[in-house]
């Protein structure tokens, strides 16, 4: 009877196994896809990670096909533009124009954003309208400015490609390509990018390299008069601040008060970090400054006055007053923030 | 044999239920929604700048404007019985059961919903935009609608929102011809109930019919209005016009919210905005 009966079920597994593949022209549900999570070696000391991440953890295949994706062409319209066109690794992930451009020239609002450290961000781009990294990827598929397509359109490209489709099967345990799938495994890829191996960072872990002097002097200038917005080991606190930056003479600049249509968020935007500055240029959120000495010639000369210019300029005449040597010493210590293994 | 029987009788029993519905009256017609854009009653006629045959409004603060663009999305339709009884019509699936009304586009200012089940309605319900659930640009979903508001004379996605544009409207203010432009869409995030940040301006309208609607042997029309003098000189707010609202840059704050419940009603004193109902044909 106990024989029969495992026969029974080897019979049925069978049948189950049969039907399965009928009414498909694969037969992936029954099979058990090996795709470890990602060790993403998370830095001591960093802030929280998004919560979001928790719901799509990055794995082997999930990150190795959110990077194909990431350079891939197809996701423009004519072919010509990919996320890794504005986000070139030896950019820290960020690119060299003042403000993004897309396919055919077309120019967009903003400075593309350096993509590192997204995974203890709690909200993206410069007015943080999005807070699930997952939601992200569609935006510059589908603007005019950028790659002008459909994630239809997008599909319909890659859905033949062989290796893309055995990617997604094994990333996704055998679910073909869909929306879904695409943004998931951007995102998985973007959360791996983590920068955490400067020299501030060797120095911090006493790894054996020193500052030099003038770093060291930089870096007290900066606990000093720089600290209370660029701090946390993102140097971000991740707020939103009106610094009397040069305004954008686009009409569609609001910064964040565009997201929370509140006038005290009126031209606003997240403090940005100071990781990987070196790599970064052109620095605001149009790209107003050419180098780090400009940028603090500005702060130090005074900004333009606002409303809601924050308290802090607002406490010193509108400046952060820097004599000549300190920004010398400020930019080095900036610079011990690059992290060539990241960038390489 | 008793088997047979008792088929027997549920054979008689399911004829007689058809039978019953088997009479004149069709079970369900069409209900057509007309679209009347005004300026307090008159029909606007779109203009470019400095155009003579626009139709012109003056606001409460005494300014003249006039569009040459003129469209918004209505979704999430439902038809309330004389019982109260509500019937929504595809309200989960913007394929079938959203619209973009373009002032430029005969053809859209007509909305025909089908398969509205036989019964006399005294009540219509629908929203000014996309609710926070269905507003998300998904194109795999909603092919259908998704292309006819991303056409490039419709522009109706607002793609760093990734939503779609729920009112947008072009046009002119003014001595001097100013530009005056206006969208609206959600910024909204979260989960229902749980909002994180960001602006709804899903707006959902309620409008009780001066007469029922009959459907069965006829396929009513409801001709609704909208009267957009409501823009500028609506129930919640008086606007005027200025360099610091008359363009995107800080419509799309704080403003932005000041237009929309104006168009859209705030919600809680007003929840027709800009939208009466002009008369209902049976």
């Amino acid at each position: 009877m106990k024989n029969s009966l495992r026969n029974l079920s080897v019979i049925f597994c069978f049948l189950t196994l049969v039907s399965c593949s009928s009414d498909d022209d694969f037969s992936y549900e029954v099979v058990l896809y090996d795709n470890p999570e990602v060790d993403l070696n998370i830095p001591e000391g960093f802030p929280e990670i998004n919560s979001y991440a928790y719901n799509n953890i990055s794995t082997k295949y999930g990150v190795e096909l959110g990077k194909k994706l990431f350079n891939d062409k197809q996701l423009s319209a004519d072919n010509t533009i990919a996320c890794a066109s504005c986000h070139m690794q030896e950019n820290a992930f960020a690119d060299h124009n003042a403000i993004g451009i897309g396919i055919e020239g077309r120019v967009g609002l903003r400075n593309a954003p350096p993509i590192q450290n997204m995974i203890f961000m709690q909200a993206y781009n410069w007015d943080g309208n999005k807070l699930e990294l997952e939601e992200q990827p569609l935006v510059p598929i589908i603007t005019y400015e950028e790659m002008d397509s459909s994630i239809v359109e997008v599909i319909e490209k890659i859905e033949n490609d062989e290796e893309y489709v055995e990617l997604f099967i094994k990333a996704f345990n055998g679910e073909g390509v869909t929306a879904e799938g695409i943004y998931n495994s951007i995102a998985q890829y973007e959360y791996t990018l983590i920068s955490a191996n400067s020299k501030y960072d060797k120095v911090k872990r006493k790894e054996g390299e020193t500052f030099t002097e003038s770093e060291a002097l930089g870096y007290s200038v900066f606990q000093e008069k720089c600290m209370s917005c660029h701090n946390t080991e993102l140097f971000t606190d991740q707020s939103y601040r009106n610094i009397g930056f040069p305004v954008n003479p686009s009409t569609e600049e609001g910064g964040r008060s565009r997201v929370t249509g509140e006038l005290e968020d009126y031209l606003k935007f997240r403090v940005p970090s100071l990781r990987n500055i070196e790599y970064t240029a052109p620095y605001g959120s149009f790209g107003q400054f050419a180098s780090l000495k400009e940028v603090l010639d500005y702060l130090s000369n005074g900004v333009l006055e606002a409303d809601n210019l924050d308290s802090i300029l607002k406490e010193n005449n509108n400046k952060i007053p820097l004599t000549e040597v300190e920004k010398e010493n400020l930019i080095a210590f900036m610079k011990t923030l690059s992290d060539e293994e990241f960038i390489n | 044999m008793k088997t047979i029987k008792n088929y027997f009788l549920l054979a008689i029993a399911s004829l007689t239920i058809i039978s019953c519905s088997d009479d004149d009256t069709p079970v369900a017609n069409n209900v057509t929604l007309e679209f009347n854009n005004t300026f307090k009653g008159t029909p606007i006629v779109l203009g470019e700048e400095a155009s003579t045959t626009a139709t012109v409004n003056t606001s409460a603060m005494g300014q003249d404007h006039y569009f040459s663009e003129l469209k918004y999305v209505i979704s999430n339709i439902r038809l309330i019985k004389e019982d109260g009884t509500e019937i929504p019509y595809n309200v989960n699936n913007l394929d079938n059961g959203a619209t973009v009304v373009n002032q430029s586009k005969e053809e859209t200012l007509s909305y025909v919903l089908s398969e509205i089940p036989t019964d006399n309605y005294n009540q219509i319900k629908f929203g000014l935009g996309v609710k926070t659930d269905l507003n998300t640009l998904d194109e795999v979903s909603f092919p259908e609608f998704y292309a006819s508001a991303g056409a490039n004379d419709t522009e109706m996605h607002w793609e760093w929102g990734t939503g779609y544009r729920f009112t947008k409207i072009e046009g002119f203010y003014g001595a001097d011809d100013s530009e005056l432009s206006f969208h609206s869409g959600s910024t909204i995030e979260g989960e229902e109930g749980n909002y994180t940040q960001g602006v709804d301006a899903y707006r959902d309208i309620i409008l009780d019919l001066p007469e029922s609607a009959n459907v069965g042997n006829s396929a009513p029309t409801i001709k609704i209005e909208a009267d957009f003098d409501a823009l500028l000189s609506g129930h919640t707010n008086t606007i005027e016009l200025g360099e610091d609202n008359a363009t995107p840059s800080v419509h799309s704050a704080a403003n932005m919210e000041l237009f929309v419940d104006n168009l859209g009603g705030n919600g809680s004193d007003d929840v027709t905005g800009m939208f009466s109902i002009i008369s209902v044909e049976n």
